[in-house]
């Protein structure tokens, strides 16, 4: 197991070095110390099946799982929490949404920028009959609202665009899109596998009908989370159908929320987890670790400046930008530049198309892919300097 | 989260509310609680409901006021009904 160390073996023999997780776009690390302690209660303490039961250990289940489902809602400013699903990540979420509201004949548009959880259950729904449009975005990763305009039409159903890239980090404007779709009478699903927790959304600001979200990454949970918000209405037909407590007397799926999607025992110890992940964002303040992740985006963009052997990709710019950036040094392979950062250096980041070959392709990196380095609320202003200086040697040595 | 449960007198509170999902009848405890209506959560009595396995007992007197409330916060029940512990 890796934690804060990782051996090298260099020329000078074996030695230490220190870890320095930069793939927090993946899954978040570390966690907050009351989300391990909250499993660990939950593990030795709690264990009943929430909504299974009325004795003391199912109510206390059903008890975590309602408080995540309430901080969720206020994380978001969801009126009736029970219009969040818990799911067991972002893609379980998007495949509901996706399938659950297109059927043959229906039009949907989603852009270039997509990751592989939007792109191939969409790429299966093209086999059933359903038709995609792809708005292109610019070379920065930005989807202008006018490229989804230029792909709608009359039997247009849904526009399924992702809040921020997971390959250049760049923010899409949400809420001109949602106030489009609006006017147009179009139902909005937006992927914001990396911006929760990192940027502020707030569901009555914006017109999402459909708002996936994974609990790992910025809410701080443990892996096997994450949710659907659906805004209102019946019209999701359910992915999944089984047990779900209630309606027992029945052979057929509950039509009231949550439980038309979360059928089968839930995951309650990682829900646990995320409530209090959830509960430390909020503590913190969303406008809080977005301002930090734009302040190490900044110190990030200013080290590397006006040296031409890095080529940056995204927009570039504070608070338009996650804490993602992708790079490629020239004349070496991201494949190389991301062995030797892992195997030297310690700081562990992800290489290759990172699951969104449409967006590497856009950005004219298909298929060798970038260098993604992405960080988080714990990450301090001297890791960021510590990589930018690893990066600029690499640079240096390869160049004689 | 596991605190010891005070034993609630349960003997006063004679109407009973019955849920479709559990997730409801949870949510109905908590928002009551917020405006200091006595409220207890019970093993959901077979006779008046198969539905949901939880239900939650509270003062029948103040039916309407409990209506009010549940319908405020989005909790979505079955019934309310009398039915008194014995």
């Amino acid at each position: 197991m890796v934690f804060k160390y990782r051996t090298y073996w260099g020329s000078e023999g074996i030695k230490l070095v220190k870890v320095y997780y930069f793939d927090n776009a993946a899954t978040s690390w570390p966690k907050p110390r009351s989300v391990i302690k909250a499993m660990q209660e939950y593990f030795f303490y709690g264990g009943g099946n929430p909504g299974r039961s009325g004795h003391i250990k199912a109510i206390e289940a059903g008890k975590t799982v309602l408080n995540t489902r309430q901080l969720l809602a206020s994380l978001f400013n969801i009126k009736d929490p029970s219009r969040i699903v818990f799911t067991k990540n972002a893609t379980e979420a998007l495949n509901i949404a996706l399938f659950g509201s297109l059927s043959k004949g229906d039009h949907v548009v989603t852009t270039s920028m997509e990751h592989n959880s939007v792109m191939r259950p969409l790429r299966h729904l093209e086999d059933r009959g359903v038709k995609i449009s792809v708005a292109k975005m610019d070379s920065k990763g930005w989807v202008p609202l006018s490229a989804i305009e230029r792909e709608v039409n009359e039997s247009t159903k849904l526009i399924a665009v992702t809040h921020a890239s997971n390959v250049t980090g760049t923010i899409n404007d949400i809420k001109e899109i949602g106030s489009f779709c609006k006017r147009r009478n179009i139902r909005l699903l937006v992927d914001a596998a990396q911006t929760v927790g990192v940027v502020p959304i707030d569901v009555e600001r914006i017109n999402v009908d459909l708002l996936a979200f994974s609990g790992h990454k910025g809410l701080l949970g443990p892996q096997g989370t994450g949710g659907l918000f659906i805004r209102n209405g019946n019209f999701l037909n359910p992915l999944m159908r089984g047990g779900t407590g209630s309606l027992s007397d029945r052979e057929e799926q509950p039509d009231f929320m949550p439980d038309q999607y979360e059928s089968g025992t839930l995951n309650v110890i990682g829900i646990a987890g995320l409530g209090e992940g959830v509960r430390w964002v909020i503590e913190m303040g969303v406008d809080r670790i977005m301002e930090h992740d734009s302040r190490l985006l900044e110190i990030f963009l200013d080290e590397l400046s006006g040296n031409e052997r890095f080529r940056l990709y995204g927009i570039g710019k504070a608070f338009e930008q996650t804490g993602v950036v992708s790079l490629n040094i020239q004349g070496l392979s991201p494949s190389k530049v991301g062995e030797i950062l892992d195997r030297r250096y310690g700081i562990l980041t992800r290489i290759g198309l990172h699951c969104s070959p449409h967006a590497h392709k856009t950005i004219g990196t298909f298929p060798d892919g970038t260098v993604r380095f992405s960080w988080g609320v714990f990450t301090k202003q001297k890791d960021i300097v510590t990589v930018t200086r690893a990066l600029k040697k690499i640079a240096q040595e390869k160049l004689i | 989260m596991f605190k010891r449960r005070k034993i609630e007198d349960i003997e006063s509170l004679e109407g009973v509310v019955t849920f479709f999902g559990s997730h409801h009848a949870l949510r109905s405890e908590e928002v009551l609680k917020k405006y200091n209506v006595r409220a207890v959560l019970i093993p959901g009595p077979r006779e008046i409901s198969p539905n949901c396995g939880v239900a939650l007992r509270f003062d029948y007197s103040k039916k309407d006021e409990v209506k009010k409330i549940l319908d405020e916060f989005f909790v979505h029940y079955e019934d309310i009904h009398y039915y008194p512990v014995n």
